[in-house]
């Protein structure tokens, strides 16, 4: 019994921070909101960094590694806002496709040549697919209408709602620092507002709520990577856990920014309209209470203090 | 990452269970609150200590089994899930305890630690004083060194345990003029010195479970001075963090109560609103929530690190999520939730668990404290207008 994330493990995904810090800063997101939204450049970099290949078994090229490393890295993903469509393709249709035994195409996915998506009945809609477009409130996203043979597999509805939950954990992080810093510098009555215990509380409560996700986050990750039985609870907990977080914090930091926050001219709305999609995404949240409710309540889990990694 | 028990920690686990099994009293202990109830709890304290389950995660030298937090973790997820008693001795145990090994000398160890995990002296704390709560470096006690002793006077209020506790431990200033963090030590004292006297407070439920004391020249020998004169600051640092951190609320007790929760819930199923169901599916995620951080957090004090001001996360969360799950039942529990006993004979320990968890948000640092702590030191939020 180990809780703690392995520091390698930790390695990697922060040097996927550092290079999306350094390539994939907001005036990325601008231009590419200007403009077409995806960039062959950007894609490459991630393609290069290994990241396509990151769930492929070490047999087929890749680099053979768990979901709970994907989530760390979709976790930076949400960080940075990222709009090319790594997480899911190579962390929710790659190891749904490898799961099912189809194991023709890893070679090219991990490449970059090929980046198959996953379409899920669950969401109604798909990202970065080939129909009719429709337009999301998000700017970066590419939604298109969901095509006929959508599957409605229960993995792989799993994995999109883990690494959904990954995300909004790294856009809730991404949000309260940018939150955290314009109160350092925006002065109001003399002093920064950032020193007002009113804007302290708020934003205490923001980096409470995202202690107590983080955790749930990387069990559901752990959980569906040891398949353990309970693994769709957990995954449907951490989404739950997620989702109410990075809302917590886009709400929490829309009001600290002030009139600012309501404008398209501050970066924050970038995150806030992506928290906004992946958090209906994979499941509403009410759909991922009812399986917590069905689990819970219903008793076909085993609850209390014996039973915390059942 | 490995979540799963190893073959010895499952054994472990079922020697604890099993022992829990043969010795938990079969009917809940009265209040820990009032007289009867705090000698029936000491009583179980001995109990545990002849089982040698006073505190696991002691080394054996001081009455302990030198257990490490991931086996302190199961012990405690069998203790509260059997349903055994409320700790006496919390104060000694989890906070006094750490605090000595920290920074006491080896003569004071042998002293004081083998007793406290014996059960044979329970301690209480003395912190607050009346103008000093949130603002504990407002303290104006005073302990002046005459000899071989401090002589102290003054007064401290809010003390848990000390009506009916032997020792007792608190902050007392010491350099004559000093101000605010400066000047003050930590002092340990036996209840019983002549000019200390207690005068118990009724709490919300009515039992006198905090006191306040008044000290009028009471002689305290130098050899309970906690670390250095003047260091009582940082020594009383180091305790509120135990406090506030890892060991004062381990999740298993909140675990308890989700599971009592969801029990409640499907008796009232029945008649209750489709929307109560949300509240108990969210104390189940938020005490689970709460087991997994807490097993993060063992894992990395584990590995060589500490925790700081992420203590203060920690505190504001299981208080308000215990809030919370009271809250809950007592509004499930409708007409029932305002009698004492329940028409079967049975405490009503939903009253009593929501009237202690009111008192969460407020101790060990007010939660308005420890929000600020966590704006200005995790955070980074600037400092203005504090003092």
């Amino acid at each position: 019994m180990d809780f703690l994330i392995d520091p390698e493990r930790l390695e990697l995904a922060e040097a996927v921070r550092d290079y999306l810090a350094g390539t994939h800063g907001p005036e990325v997101l601008r231009r590419l909101d200007a403009g077409p939204n995806r960039d062959a450049v950007i894609w490459q970099g991630l393609v290069e960094m290994g990241l396509t290949g990151l769930l492929v078994p070490e047999e087929h090229g890749g680099l053979g590694m768990a979901l709970l490393d994907a989530a760390l890295i979709a976790r930076e993903c949400g960080r940075a806002c990222l709009a090319e469509p790594l997480v899911e393709s190579a962390f929710v249709m790659l190891p749904w496709l490898i799961a099912q035994g189809r194991t023709d195409d890893l070679v090219a996915i991990s490449e970059g040549s090929l980046r198959p998506v996953p379409a899920h009945r669950i969401n109604g809609s798909m990202a970065d697919g080939d129909g009719a477009l429709l337009e999301s409130v998000d700017p970066l996203r590419n939604l298109s209408a969901l095509p006929d043979d959508a599957s409605d597999d229960p993995h792989l509805l799993d994995l999109g709602a883990l690494m959904a939950s990954a995300q909004l954990v790294g856009l809730a992080e991404a949000m309260l620092d940018q939150a955290v810093e314009y109160s350092k510098v925006r002065e109001q009555f003399g002093q920064p507002i950032g020193g007002f215990q009113a804007i302290k509380h708020k934003l205490a409560d923001v980096a409470v709520a995202l202690e107590f996700a983080r955790s749930v986050v990387w069990r559901a990750a752990q959980a569906l990577d040891d398949g353990i039985d309970s693994a769709a609870l957990h995954v449907s907990h951490a989404k739950i856990a997620a989702t109410d977080t990075a809302w917590l914090a886009a709400e929490s930091a829309i009001q600290v920014h002030g009139a600012m926050g309501y404008t398209y001219e501050v970066d924050l709305h970038f995150w806030m309209k992506r928290a906004w999609a992946l958090g209906g995404a994979w499941g509403s949240r009410a759909f991922h209470l009812r399986r917590v409710d069905e689990a819970v309540i219903g008793g076909s889990h085993v609850i209390g203090p014996e039973n915390t990694f059942a | 990452m490995d979540l799963a028990y190893t073959p010895a920690q499952q054994a472990f686990r079922m020697e604890v269970r099993e022992w829990l099994a043969a010795n938990v009293p079969a009917e809940p202990l009265l209040t820990l609150e009032c007289e009867e109830g705090y000698h029936r709890h000491v009583a179980w304290e001995r109990k545990l200590a002849e089982g040698n389950w006073g505190m696991v995660t002691w080394p054996e030298a001081y009455g302990g089994r030198g257990l490490d937090l991931v086996e302190w973790l199961i012990f405690e997820e069998e203790y509260w899930g059997a349903g055994a008693p409320l700790r006496a001795n919390q104060n000694g145990i989890f906070l006094l305890g750490p605090t000595i090994m920290e920074f006491g000398t080896d003569e004071q160890k042998a002293r004081f630690l083998t007793p406290m995990a014996a059960g044979e002296v329970i301690w209480a704390q003395a912190w607050s004083e009346p103008g000093a709560g949130s603002d504990m470096a407002a303290i104006k006690a005073t302990a002046v060194r005459d000899g071989d002793h401090y002589v102290i006077n003054g007064q401290k209020t809010w003390s848990s345990r000390a009506s009916f506790a032997d020792w007792g431990f608190g902050m007392f200033r010491t350099e004559e003029g000093s101000k605010r963090h400066k000047g003050l030590s930590f002092l340990l004292f036996d209840l019983d010195t002549p000019g200390i006297t207690r005068r118990p407070i009724r709490q919300l439920h009515g039992d006198p479970g905090f006191a306040e004391l008044f000290f009028d020249d009471v002689r305290v020998p130098a050899e309970n001075l906690l670390a250095g004169e003047g260091e009582g600051w940082k020594v009383a640092m180091a305790t509120a963090g135990f406090e506030r951190g890892l060991m004062l609320r381990s999740p298993g007790r909140f675990q308890a109560t989700a599971r009592r929760l969801v029990d409640l819930f499907r008796k009232h199923e029945p008649e209750a609103a489709p929307s109560a169901r949300e509240a108990v599916a969210k104390a189940w995620m938020d005490t689970q929530a709460y087991a997994y951080n807490t097993y993060a957090v063992a894992a990395k004090i584990m590995a060589g690190g500490s925790i700081g001001a992420e203590a203060s996360l920690n505190k504001i969360f299981w208080s308000e999520m215990d809030r919370a799950m009271h809250r809950t039942a007592m509004q499930l529990l409708g007409a029932a939730a305002e009698l004492r006993h329940f028409a079967d004979g049975r405490m009503n320990d939903w009253l009593e668990g929501y009237i202690f968890s009111l008192s969460g948000p407020i101790y060990a640092g007010s939660n308005e404290i420890q929000r600020n702590i966590t704006a200005e030191r995790l955070l980074g939020m600037p400092r203005v207008g504090a003092g």
